[in-house]
């Protein structure tokens, strides 16, 4: 049999530079980075809290540092941006229905992000009133 | 060259094809026969043209319905020229093959209980047409190919195109293929062969058909003996999109769409289809919903008058959805949707789409006796290449999805059964077959003529298109055959730009435009020959205009000749069970037993 | 009739060219010419050497796809009106190579066979007999829940949309799991249990990161990403209880 001569173009690792859409995946896929840096924060806060006022002081200073600031700033933003586009992708993975149809899509993104305000208000109100 | 031996060959990946395989497979278990069977294809088998089919399948299937109104139908609709023992097998089979697809997974469209819902289409007298959506070909398609996965034992050479049959002391030996990807010939030696390789319409200019239709299968049996039978019976579609002639499904007038000229107005009233039927109440063989040969013919008298549109450069008419609404264009005509918008630029729910006809289907084919076999013994065929008798002069929509089925499963079963009785034909003569067909290709490599076969090609479906159009006319069809030989004559001198042998595409369309010169050749000499108008078969000459009994109620039968023009001779119709009657549509049609 | 610049990419092994190269062809065209048209005119009219493949020229049949401006698409349904500038024209991505735009589909066709897709049913019935025999019953709410998987042309779009499979072409990819998907939510089919394993694997449903590039590019609507990622609910459960069960 004749040998058949293709080329396979191998993926290089900057594939994703290529296209627009595969930046936006990225983009998506590194809220993680400023999340990380906010959860090792709240480690390091409980951590010092249990050796002491002192470097529960140094703590708190730590976090009103302005870069610290934008950091955890960014990891919000980015965590709303990474449920955004968790919200869209929903509907699709787990079609709703009710009365034999299928919930229309819009409609359930719009309840998720209901919720998220149902949480944050219930967050802010038990917080309140421990204050 | 490689070589290998299987029971049963089958050329052809499309729904005759895969249903034939099938079909194959099952009676070898039944009878616990260890058979190789092998189904090759020039595309993948999902990409065969049986995908493009929109409208839907027929069969009896409503409670008011019946078996005599089918056959009918069919018979009334091919203008008598059908064989009616075989419309009898036909339409009595039928259902159950569309319930078999159902069984396999076919998402046909369905009523509010579950069961099958059924559609209107021209020339038939009620709603017996199955459909899944507008896409019934693409869903039986991949639901037969993704069927075909489950048996083993049907192997596949994918993207392998077949050259020749090898036929040994009358019988068939095997066949010779070459494989795309690397110009390889390979040597089949087997049994039973079956030619599944559907229709012929890219031999004319404006079709709506796929690139891959040229008639391969109907060549290669042609020049081995089998009569090429009716092929002047050539299907004009009413409804293709001007420019690229892609199908608007005939289920838009089934669904309640008209048809109107440029001044806004039902034409077909006119032309023995009437009365006008309400808007929104589609009445069976009235109007919108005569039979296709007589609606395609109407186009062509109002474009003589100059009461057709234009777009781009085509002359059209108007078929105009826009009572339906949007949410029930949606449903059940999505596919039209999203044809008129990306093809046209048009949305059906709001502007009426220009259309005008366009070759559709081959009505004629490979000569076969009802149960699928050629004169050449071993040697079947089923689909729209075949001429096994069902459709006559003119085809009924929706008539040709459950040929595939029923046919394709009795050719399926019957080369399974002969390969089970014969054996091997000697493989001396078939090598020289072989070898025969290795120096045709080298010499096509090596030929280093002046002609190009994109000239030949567009010159071949010009002429056709002009000399065997809707209307026919002696000294048209004179010129056209003439030029088709005189390109007969020049194919040989023709010369590749590309010489590499791997995935050579300018081969495969050299090798087509070969095959379908013969075809075109049979095509032209029959609509010369039948001097009378017949179903899709209309003559201009004023004492031609009527249909005769007395001298035409007979197959045409065209036969290759290697030393000269092709030859032709005239067969009996069986017509022993509904004698010809006249053929008629709308109010006049009232009260023929039809 | 103005012209546009199409750039596409050759790959001629047999002419001892080890590795593609773009050559560069202007092309007439209106509101109508698709790039399969464009294609079409290369070969007939400049280079008959040109190899692509193409039937339908419908959308449907699934043959055409190549990457125009590096995104996936069906030659057959691109318009160069929707273009500006020059067009890059190459075979699809993540796929070998064969000659021009031509690709080896034979590792998708075998991701397709993998999955079982067919209808599993023991009650299979071929029927012997010529009359009496009968359809399941399926409600059109029933075939609403997969019929959208079931518009799939098999034109690899989505492969090419996939950087998972094109890191690992072994992952079975969005067309062939959203078949299997189509068939275990058919209401008629008892063959899910069969097909899970294969969804199970690592290069099942869990290659995938949701990048849901693949519905973004695919010609048909069957959003791919959805079915997958359906997929992985089902295979999560799938091995909870094959867990419990032990
Ligand atoms: C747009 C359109 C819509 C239609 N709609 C309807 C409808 O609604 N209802 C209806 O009943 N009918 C319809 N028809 C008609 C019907 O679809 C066809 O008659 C039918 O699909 C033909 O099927 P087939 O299996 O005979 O051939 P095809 O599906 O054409 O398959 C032919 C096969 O043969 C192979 N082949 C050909 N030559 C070679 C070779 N040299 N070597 C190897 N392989 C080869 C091809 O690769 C292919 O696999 C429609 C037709 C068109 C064009
Ligand atoms: S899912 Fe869409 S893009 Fe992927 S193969 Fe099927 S039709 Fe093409
Ligand atoms: S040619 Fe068939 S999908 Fe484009």
């Amino acid at each position: 049999m004749a040998k058949r001569t293709s080329y396979f173009p191998e993926l290089k690792r900057n594939w994703w530079l290529k296209h627009p859409y595969f930046k936006k995946y990225m983009a998506r896929e590194a809220t993680v980075l400023p999340l990380v840096f906010f959860l090792l924060c709240l480690l390091a806060g409980l951590y010092s809290l249990l050796q002491g006022a002192e470097s529960w002081q140094g703590w708190l200073t730590f976090m009103q540092s302005p870069l610290v600031i934008a950091v955890n700033a960014l990891a919000f933003i980015a965590s709303l941006f990474h449920a955004w586009t968790f919200f869209q992708l929903f509907p699709r993975v787990m079609p709703l229905r009710a009365g034999g149809r299928t919930l229309p899509p819009n409609l359930m993104v719009l309840g998720q992000w209901f919720g998220v305000v149902v949480v944050m208000v219930l967050a802010a109100w038990i917080f309140m009133r421990g204050l | 060259m490689r070589e290998q031996d299987i029971d049963i060959v089958i050329v052809g990946g499309g729904g005759a094809g895969l249903r034939a395989a099938i079909a194959a497979a099952e009676s070898a278990r039944k009878e616990h026969r260890q058979q190789r069977i092998m189904l090759l294809s020039k595309v993948y088998p999902m990409r065969s043209h049986t995908v493009s089919a929109e409208g839907g399948a027929a069969a009896v299937t409503s409670e008011e319905d019946s078996l005599q109104a089918h056959f009918d139908d069919t018979v009334a609709g091919g203008d008598w020229l059908a064989e009616q023992g075989v419309v009898d097998y036909f339409i009595r089979h039928a259902h159950r093959e569309l319930v078999q697809m159902e069984r396999w997974g076919c998402p046909w469209s369905r009523k509010p209980d579950g069961s099958v819902q059924v559609r209107r289409f021209g020339g038939m007298k009620t709603a017996r047409t199955w459909f899944a959506a507008d896409k019934t070909g693409f869903h039986m398609l991949h639901t037969l190919f993704q069927t075909s996965l489950k048996y083993p034992e049907i192997e596949r050479l994918d993207e392998y195109f077949v050259l020749d049959i090898a036929v040994v002391a009358g019988a068939v030996a095997g066949v010779i293929a070459l494989e795309i990807a690397t110009g390889e010939l390979i040597l089949l030696r087997a049994k039973s062969v079956i030619l599944a390789t559907g229709g012929a319409g890219r031999l004319f200019r404006f079709n709506t058909n796929a690139g891959i239709v040229t008639g391969d299968g109907m060549a290669m049996a042609f020049r081995h003996g089998v009569a090429l039978r009716d092929m002047e019976f050539v299907q004009y579609h009413p409804t293709g999109l001007p420019g690229s002639g892609v199908l608007i499904t005939e289920a838009c007038r089934g669904e309640g769409g008209i048809l109107v000229n440029k001044d806004g107005y039902r034409y077909l009233q006119d032309y023995g289809l009437g009365p006008e039927t309400l808007l929104g109440h589609p009445q069976n063989k009235y109007m919108e919903l005569g039979p296709r040969d007589k609606l395609s013919q109407a186009f062509w008298q109002e474009q003589q008058s100059g009461r057709t549109g234009k777009f781009g450069d085509s002359d059209v008419v108007y078929l105009d959805l826009r009572h339906l609404g949007k949410e029930y264009l949606h449903e059940r005509l999505p596919f039209i949707c999203e044809l008129a918008n990306v093809f046209i630029n048009v949305d059906p729910v709001k502007e009426p789409i220009p259309i005008r006809p366009a070759v559709h289907y081959t009505m004629g084919g490979i000569e076969t006796d009802a149960h699928c076999e050629t004169r050449i013994k071993g040697l079947y065929a089923a689909g729209e290449c075949a001429s096994v008798g069902l459709h006559g002069a003119n085809r009924l929509g929706s008539n040709s999805l459950s040929e595939l089925l029923v046919f394709g499963r009795l050719a399926g079963e019957e080369a399974s059964q002969r390969a089970a009785t014969v054996t091997f034909a000697d493989s001396t003569a078939l090598k020289e077959q072989a070898q025969a067909q290795k120096i045709r290709i080298a010499k096509l490599y090596d030929a280093e003529g002046e002609e190009n076969w994109v000239e030949l090609k567009r010159e071949l479906v010009l002429t056709m298109e002009t000399g065997c159009g809707i209307y026919r006319e002696v000294a048209g069809m004179q010129t056209t055959l003439d030029m088709i030989r005189d390109l007969q004559t020049r194919y040989r001198n023709i010369r590749l730009q590309d010489k590499s042998r791997a995935y050579n595409t300018e081969l495969m369309q050299c090798l087509e435009l070969g095959y379908g010169l013969d075809i075109a050749e049979a095509t032209c000499l029959g609509a010369l020959e039948r001097k009378e108008s017949r179903g899709a078969h209309k003559r201009l000459e004023e004492d031609l205009q009527q249909r005769d009994d007395v001298n035409y109620l007979k197959h045409s039968q065209v036969f290759f000749n290697a030393e000269g023009p092709a030859q032709l001779r005239w067969q009996d119709v069986d017509t022993h069970l509904s004698a010809p009657a006249e053929r008629a549509y709308g109010d006049a049609g009232k009260g023929i037993k039809q | 009739m103005t012209t546009k610049r199409l750039s596409i990419q050759r790959y001629l092994p047999e002419q001892g060219n080890n590795t593609p190269y773009w050559q560069d062809f202007d092309i007439p065209f209106d509101d109508s010419t698709s790039v399969l048209d464009a294609l079409n005119y290369v070969k007939e009219e400049l280079d008959g050497s040109l190899s692509y493949r193409w039937s339908c020229r419908m959308a449907i049949c699934g043959s055409c796809g190549v990457m125009v401006n590096n995104t996936p698409k069906l030659g057959c349904q691109s318009f160069l009106r929707d273009y500006e500038g020059p067009v890059k024209i190459a075979p699809l991505a993540h796929f070998p190579v064969e000659k021009d735009l031509i690709i080896d589909m034979g590792l998708f066709l075998d991701h397709l066979a993998a999955v079982q897709p067919y209808l599993i049913n023991d009650s299979r019935l071929i029927n012997d007999s010529e009359e009496g025999t009968e359809t399941f019953k399926q409600t059109p709410a029933q075939m609403e829940k997969y019929k959208q998987f079931a518009g799939c042309i098999n034109c690899g779009l989505c492969y090419s949309a996939c950087p998972q499979f094109g890191l690992n072409p072994e992952f079975l990819g969005p067309a062939a799991l959203t078949l299997a998907h189509r068939y275990n939510l058919d209401s008629r089919d008892q063959g899910k249990k069969q097909r899970m394993p294969q969804m199970n694997r690592e290069e099942g449903v869990w290659s995938c990161t949701f990048v849901g590039f693949c519905s973004e590019v695919c010609p048909k609507n069957v959003d791919p990403a959805a079915a997958v990622n359906q997929g992985k609910v089902e295979s999560a459960k799938d091995m909870l209880i094959g867990i419990f069960k032990g």
